[in-house]
C-alpha cells in the first residue's frame, strides 16, 4: 500500500548555515573560488560566495529519508535544475508534490522546488522513490 | 506476429534501449530477463515505470508478476489498450 496520493504536497525548511557549508567543503572538497572567494564571485556578477548547488541535493536526501511520513524508502532517481544562486545564511523552503504513482512497482514520483525568502524559485526538479 | 504486436514490441524495444542504455537490445516475444544482462530487479522497476508512462496505462503488481516474457508484456498492453477504447 502506497501511503501517498496524487497531488499530496509536503514541505520542509532548510537553512544554508555556516555549518552546512563547512561540512560540505570538508566532506567533498569543492573549494572552487566561486564558492569560497567573495571578491571572485562578485567579479562574476554574483552578490557574494555562491553556495555549492549540490548542497541542495543533500537537503533532498534528508527530505526523502527523514521528512516524508515513511522510513521504508529508497531514492531511485533525482534531477535538479538550478535557476538562481543561493548565498550563505539563506533559508529555503522545499515543496514537493506527488506527480505520479506506479502502484505495480511501488514507485512514487515527486515534482519539487526550492524557494527562498524572496519567493524566488532557486531550483526545481523531480525525485523518484521506491517504497520498500 | 500481427502488426499491432510488432508495433508495440518495437516501442518497448526503444524503452529497453533507453532505460538499460544498451543499443544492442533486440526484443522478441520470447525474450526474458535471463536474456538481457542488465535486466535485474531494480531496472525492472524503471522499465515498468517507463512502459506505464509511455503507454499511459497502469498495471497491477499481480499482472506484472504474471509476465514470464516480453510477449506476455506486449499482450497485456494490447489488452489494456482495448479496455480503454
Amino acid at each position: 500500500m502506497i501511503p501517498f496520493k496524487e497531488d499530496d504536497t509536503f514541505s520542509a525548511a532548510f537553512t544554508l548555515s555556516q555549518q552546512v557549508y563547512d561540512g560540505f567543503i570538508s566532506t567533498f572538497g569543492d573549494i572552487n573560488p566561486l564558492h569560497t572567494d567573495a571578491s571572485f564571485a562578485r567579479d562574476k556578477g554574483f552578490e557574494g560566495k555562491v553556495m555549492q548547488g549540490n548542497i541542495l541535493n543533500g537537503f533532498i536526501s534528508y527530505f526523502i529519508g527523514m521528512a516524508l511520513p515513511i522510513r521504508n524508502v529508497i531514492i531511485l532517481s533525482q534531477d535538479i535544475l538550478f535557476r538562481a544562486p543561493v548565498y550563505l545564511g539563506e533559508s529555503l523552503t522545499l515543496m514537493a508534490k506527488v506527480e505520479d504513482i506506479h502502484e505495480s512497482v511501488n514507485v512514487v514520483t515527486f515534482k519539487y522546488d526550492f524557494t527562498n525568502k524572496q519567493n524566488i524559485k532557486v531550483a526545481k526538479g523531480h525525485f523518484q522513490i521506491g517504497i520498500l | 506476429m500481427d502488426k499491432e504486436t510488432t508495433e508495440i514490441l518495437h516501442e518497448i524495444n526503444d524503452i529497453f534501449i533507453d532505460v538499460l542504455d544498451d543499443d544492442s537490445i533486440v526484443l522478441t516475444p520470447e525474450t526474458t530477463s535471463d536474456d538481457i544482462e542488465d535486466w535485474d530487479s531494480l531496472t525492472h522497476i524503471q522499465l515498468v515505470v517507463a512502459i506505464e508512462r509511455h503507454f499511459k496505462m497502469k498495471f497491477t503488481a499481480q499482472e506484472i508478476r504474471s509476465w514470464s516474457n516480453v510477449g506476455e508484456m506486449v499482450e497485456a498492453i494490447i489488452n489494456r489498450s482495448k479496455l480503454a477504447i
